[in-house]
């Protein structure tokens, strides 16, 4: 049986060709993002194993308020701990060498005078201690006082500057005129991140004021254990009773900070997963399709298997067999072409700065995960087919013109209405009831509306196809009908085609619902709360603090408020973990209130912001409990600090969960942690427009970070943020249209063999072959429209509910892009076209006689 | 190339021009299968007449090349040498796009089975031809035609729906609603039980001396054949025999005769298709 199985994949190659290719895509996106996944992870074990190598790490013990703080690294953040104590631990027998670790946000202006930013790496200052041996300078000097500064090779290399170049830095919220004295080698590429060297007073000074640092970096003599050098350290610092600290093992500090990452880069490889699985989902539908479809045509040939003694589950295996090969050789194919595009991914991201680790990996997990998933999901599409082989009696099949009796859709009708019904009663709760269970309700529901409309799909292909092609049969005398005819007679077909397309669609139709949504509501919530006449942002997160003086000294600016923003942690009472109390605050200052910023409270006062009152954000309030008059509890490093909430509010112009007075914040807030997020600017009464720009513009740019926007370039820059983020989910599916267009050319190219001799009988009566391949066209095209309209309807019908739902994160607006929605119509009819090209050829070619003839 | 196809090539030099009765006819007409040692002479140099309004039907044993004639005379085969007019055109001279044209608006065709489109209803089955020509349908005409094949209560069902006799008259309805000059039809009762094949005999039978219309007929049914005005009887690629007004039993006679000859032929001629 073997034997045969192979030998009717060698007859019949083109016809598995199609399921191969679908295989190889699904199996190259897998394949793909595992190897890029291991590729990243192993870039990063790398930075982890070339920047920390320590043997022991000193450092606060208790997590405290994640920071977003530019240079931190992958971890929590932990309460800080005194430098000095480094000095007691170099005292310890058997340490080198205990460094205090001291870095913190920096701006480096490369050689084109813009500063030397990578999209997605952080950019961070650090000391760099005449003894740290793990360093290599390997050209020029270590620096030497507040002018000088040393680069990382691949930082000197992207920011185009060479040993020696004057430049300057934005240190401490301050501009300073540097010079470049040396090249650092950290032994390992580091993904991009832009690191500058300082010496150690000067860092110190910048990130250590208080002589405080994240943690102590012990180095051990040759030869001296880990373990031996923990207990020691550990020793010495309860000898010196110092409280709040911990020591850890290098080991265990690199194994935690891989952790980190890994838990980071298991997100990417969710995400990309999401696609994989989306593709090899309809791989499998095409898998399946030409499968039951060569089985309906080889009747005849299990037939004669049968009578010559097969029994039923050698036909079975026998196909599945045939499943599995082209399954294994398409997933083989697939980890290549994965391979492939990991290499692509890698050169695409090496444009934008960011070097990942020299080799692309190929493990033997990903080998394997990759050729199992290719294969099983091969056989299990081809199972069903396969079944229906196997349990047709000899007889019946060797009968004249067998043809496909079509099955009842009863089965289906009901369990897709209920599963539809389901989903959608999940969607209307999750619409009128838009509290914190409305994001689960509403992927609930629409999980069950997108899986019970494909599973209802041949139904309503059966009833709405007849309307969609009611134009072509109208226009296009008779294809249109004939088209029409052969789309409907087999819904089941038609439906699982167009599932492909559907899902594409329905991802596609719900995305451009979102983004034009977003955007509506971020100009709304840009023209409703941000009255400021400029804003002052900076590239690098951070405004440095000088430039605010600089700003309010113009005489074309009225007034600056700083929107500041810092880590808060509620008191224990509060309850929950400290991740679960620790919270992002921001500050305003009360005089911008109606001034530079502008939103109402929906419950309580405003009026008592400036006396030390708080505003809270509804759907935190809602979360917590809080109402007005409430007091909420900080804890602080100097004991416990409590605000009243004096409104609630519910606005998308500032995301913070609370709003605070500069005071409370100050008190609240470390100082080390504040940092500016952005300034609102008023112009002067006389100053024209333009006038401020300019001067605005003047004074912020030797901070070369800063951009200074108006309330258009605000909200567009907005705005723009939602387009990346769908870019790369439009980039993503395109794949799935690819795969889809395939599933369509073989469907149709089957259904051309299928139907063989009815194309044959309409030749000889006088069908031209323009016309017959503009038969098989409508119905490409008929296919493509009902999956990309059935999925839109479901895509954008889920996404319309979502600004109801998810109003407390920023989307207040409902916009539909007809215009986009029309155009994917067009990209649809237009697939449709494609996928009808070489089926229509196919069949325009087939000579008449032996057509009339064909078996 | 023999003197004979030379001659053939040239057929303005060989040609008798055939009375005007005459509507289709061949002249040294061959066909050849395949190249080198597996070359299959179908059909070996035949001059042959049909004319017009006649019912004429040809036989002959497996292989001997009949269905290849009507092939050939239909435009559905090209021709390998010799010349084929129908209607007063070169069918063998014509391209692709000609021979189409052709056969929607002047040929009419009968299969031995698979003779309808599944998905359209009897009704668009017979005015297929004239909605792909996009020609408007004679009302009249095709009232007529389907009264008389009978089908006046099953135009709007689908062939699935209709017996194998219904199914065959439908498609003698669609070979004659666009008037063409020509039926061909191919063992058009090959598949159907001996009262339905007699029903269709008689009703194209009728097309010929009511209507005036064409049919050419391929048949190895000696009961077939005796409905015809002329039966011409084929062996090896060559015209062999030729009865005028046949019954059953001449048909028959002539059937025998024939198979003493060819006996030892048969050989390797069976072989062939």
């Amino acid at each position: 049986m073997t034997r045969v199985a192979l030998r009717g994949i060698r007859a019949h190659l083109v016809r598995f060709l199609l399921s191969l290719l679908a295989v190889t895509l699904g199996v190259a996106f897998v394949a793909g993002t595992l190897s890029l996944r291991t590729m990243m992870g192993s870039t990063f074990s790398g930075i982890v194993a070339s920047s920390m190598q320590a043997d022991v790490y000193v450092r606060g013990s208790e997590p405290a308020a994640s920071a977003a703080q530019a240079g931190s690294s992958a971890g929590d953040v932990r309460e800080a701990i005194p430098a000095d104590l480094a000095r007691t631990l170099n005292t310890v027998d058997g340490v080198r060498h205990a460094l205090p670790a001291v870095s913190g946000p920096i701006v480096l202006v490369g050689a084109d005078g813009t500063a030397v930013v990578s999209s997605q790496a952080p950019t961070f200052g650090m000391a760099l201690h005449p003894d740290d041996d793990t360093l290599d300078i390997v050209a020029g000097r270590s620096p030497v006082g507040a002018g000088e500064i040393a680069l990382e090779s691949a930082t000197l290399e992207s920011s185009g500057l060479t040993v020696g170049d004057e430049t300057s830095v934005v240190l401490a919220g301050e501009v300073q005129a540097v010079s470049v004295v040396g090249e650092v080698s950290l032994g390992a590429p580091m993904a991009g991140a832009t690191i500058v060297f300082l010496d150690v007073a000067t860092s110190n000074a910048a990130y250590a004021p208080e002589g405080l640092v994240a943690s102590v970096d012990v180095y051990g003599d040759t030869g001296v254990d880990e373990q031996i050098l923990v207990e020691r350290v550990g020793a010495a610092l309860a000898a010196a009773d110092a409280a709040g600290v911990e020591t850890v093992t290098g080991t265990a500090m690199r194994t935690e900070a891989t952790a980190d990452i890994n838990d980071m880069l298991g997100f990417v490889q969710t995400f990309m997963l999401v696609f994989a699985g989306i593709s090899l989902f309809v791989g499998a539908f095409i898998i399946s399709n030409t499968f039951a479809m060569s089985v309906q045509q080889r009747m005849r040939e299990f037939a004669l298997l049968r009578a010559v003694g097969a029994s039923p589950g050698q036909v079975f295996a026998s196909i599945l067999i045939q499943a599995a090969v082209v399954g294994l050789v398409g997933s083989a194919l697939g980890i290549a072409a994965g391979l492939g595009l990991v290499s692509l991914v890698r050169m695409a991201v090496a444009q934008i700065g960011m070097n990942l680790s020299g080799s692309i990996p190929l493990d033997p997990a990903t080998v394997v995960i990759s050729l199992l998933v290719g294969t099983l999901v091969s056989i299990a599409a081809a199972a069903l087919p396969a079944r229906r082989a196997a349990l047709t009696p000899p007889v019946e099949a060797m009968r004249e013109a067998g043809g496909a009796r079509s099955r009842s859709l009863r089965l289906r009708s009901i369990v897709g209405s209920v599963l539809t019904v389901a989903g959608l009663a999940g969607l209307v709760a999750a619409w009128s009831r838009p509290d914190p269970d409305g994001p689960a309700l509403l992927g609930l529901g629409a999980a069950g509306v997108v899986v019970g409309v494909l599973v209802l799909a041949p139904v309503i292909a059966r009833y709405s196809l007849s309307a969609m092609a009611a134009v072509f049969v109208v226009a296009v005398k008779p294809l249109g009908r004939l088209a029409r005819g052969n789309v409907i007679r087999n819904p089941r077909r038609t439906a699982n085609t167009a599932g492909a397309l559907m899902i594409g669609m329905a991802l596609v139709g719900a995305a451009s619902v979102l983004a034009a949504s977003a955007t509506v509501s971020t100009r709304a919530i840009v023209d409703d709360g941000w009255i400021a006449d400029f804003s002052v942002q900076s590239a690098a997160g951070v405004v440095p603090t000088g430039v605010v003086a600089d700003l309010r000294a113009l005489d074309t600016v009225d007034s600056v408020d700083e929107l500041r923003y810092g880590p808060a942690m509620l008191a224990p009472a509060a309850g929950g973990t400290v991740a679960e109390r620790s919270i992002i605050v921001v500050a305003l200052p009360p005089a911008a209130l109606g001034h530079t910023l502008d939103f109402d409270a929906v419950e309580g006062t405003l009026a008592g912001f400036a006396a030390g009152q708080l505003a809270v954000q509804r759907s935190v309030a809602d979360d917590r409990g809080w109402t007005v008059g409430d007091d909420v509890t900080f804890t602080t490093a100097a004991g416990e600090a409590s605000a009243p909430i004096g409104a609630i509010v519910d606005t998308a112009v500032i995301g913070a969960p609370i709003i605070m007075p500069d005071d409370a914040f100050e008190r609240i807030v470390p100082s080390s942690q504040i940092a500016i997020d952005s300034l609102l600017i008023t112009s002067a009464a006389s100053a024209t427009p333009a006038e401020v720009r300019d001067d605005l513009t003047g004074a912020a740019a030797p901070y070369v970070v800063l951009s200074v926007l108006d309330k258009e370039e605000f909200a567009g820059q907005l705005a723009g943020q939602v387009d990346q983020i769908l870019g790369i989910l439009y980039a993503m599916l395109a794949l799935s249209i690819i795969i889809a267009i395939l599933g369509i050319v073989n469907t149709l190219a089957l259904s051309v063999i299928e139907r063989t001799r009815e194309i044959g009988l309409m030749r000889a009566v006088g069908l031209g072959r323009m016309q017959l391949a503009g038969i098989i066209t409508i119905e490409s095209i008929l296919t493509a429209l009902f999956g990309t309209v059935l999925g839109m309807a479901v895509g954008v019908g889920i996404a319309s509910l979502m600004p109801a739902v998810f109003t407390g994160i920023g989307l207040t607006e409902l916009a539909i892009p007809w215009g986009q929605l029309a155009s994917m119509l067009g990209v649809a009819a237009l697939v449709g076209v494609l996928a009808a090209l070489w089926p229509a050829i196919h069949a325009a070619r087939l000579p008449v006689l032996q057509a009339v003839s064909a078996d | 190339m023999t003197a004979h196809t030379l001659t053939s090539n040239h057929p303005a030099r060989s040609l008798t021009a055939p009375p005007a009765s005459v509507i289709a006819y061949a002249r040294g007409l061959v066909k050849t299968y395949g190249t080198g040692e597996t070359e299959v002479r179908a059909l070996d140099g035949i001059d042959v007449d049909f004319a017009r309004g006649e019912l004429t039907a040809i036989m002959g044993p497996s292989g001997s090349g009949k269905s290849s004639l009507m092939h050939c005379m239909a435009g559905l085969d090209t021709v390998t040498a010799g010349t084929v007019i129908v209607d007063d055109m070169n069918v063998g001279r014509m391209s692709q796009r000609q021979l189409t044209a052709l056969r929607r608006t002047r040929l009419g065709f009968i299969f031995q089975s698979f003779n309808l489109i599944p998905t359209l209803t009897a009704a668009e089955n017979i005015t297929l031809p004239l909605d792909i020509a996009r020609r408007p349908v004679d009302r009249a005409h095709f009232a007529a035609i389907v009264a008389a094949v009978g089908l006046e209560d099953r135009l709007h069902h689908r062939p699935s729906e209709l017996s194998g006799g219904q199914q065959q008259r439908v498609a003698c309805a669609r070979a004659l609603v666009a008037r063409p000059a020509v039926v061909f039809a191919d063992e058009p009762t090959g598949n159907l039980d001996s009262k339905s094949a007699g029903d269709l005999l008689r009703f194209l039978r009728g097309s010929v001396d009511d209507l005036g219309q064409t049919v050419v007929m391929v048949t190895h049914d000696a009961r077939a054949a005796a409905y015809a005005h002329r039966v011409l009887f084929l062996a090896d690629g060559r015209l062999v025999q030729e009865l005028t007004d046949p019954t059953q039993a001449s048909v028959l006679d002539v059937m025998r005769s024939m198979g003493d000859e060819t006996e030892t032929e048969h050989e390797h001629d069976g072989a062939r298709r």
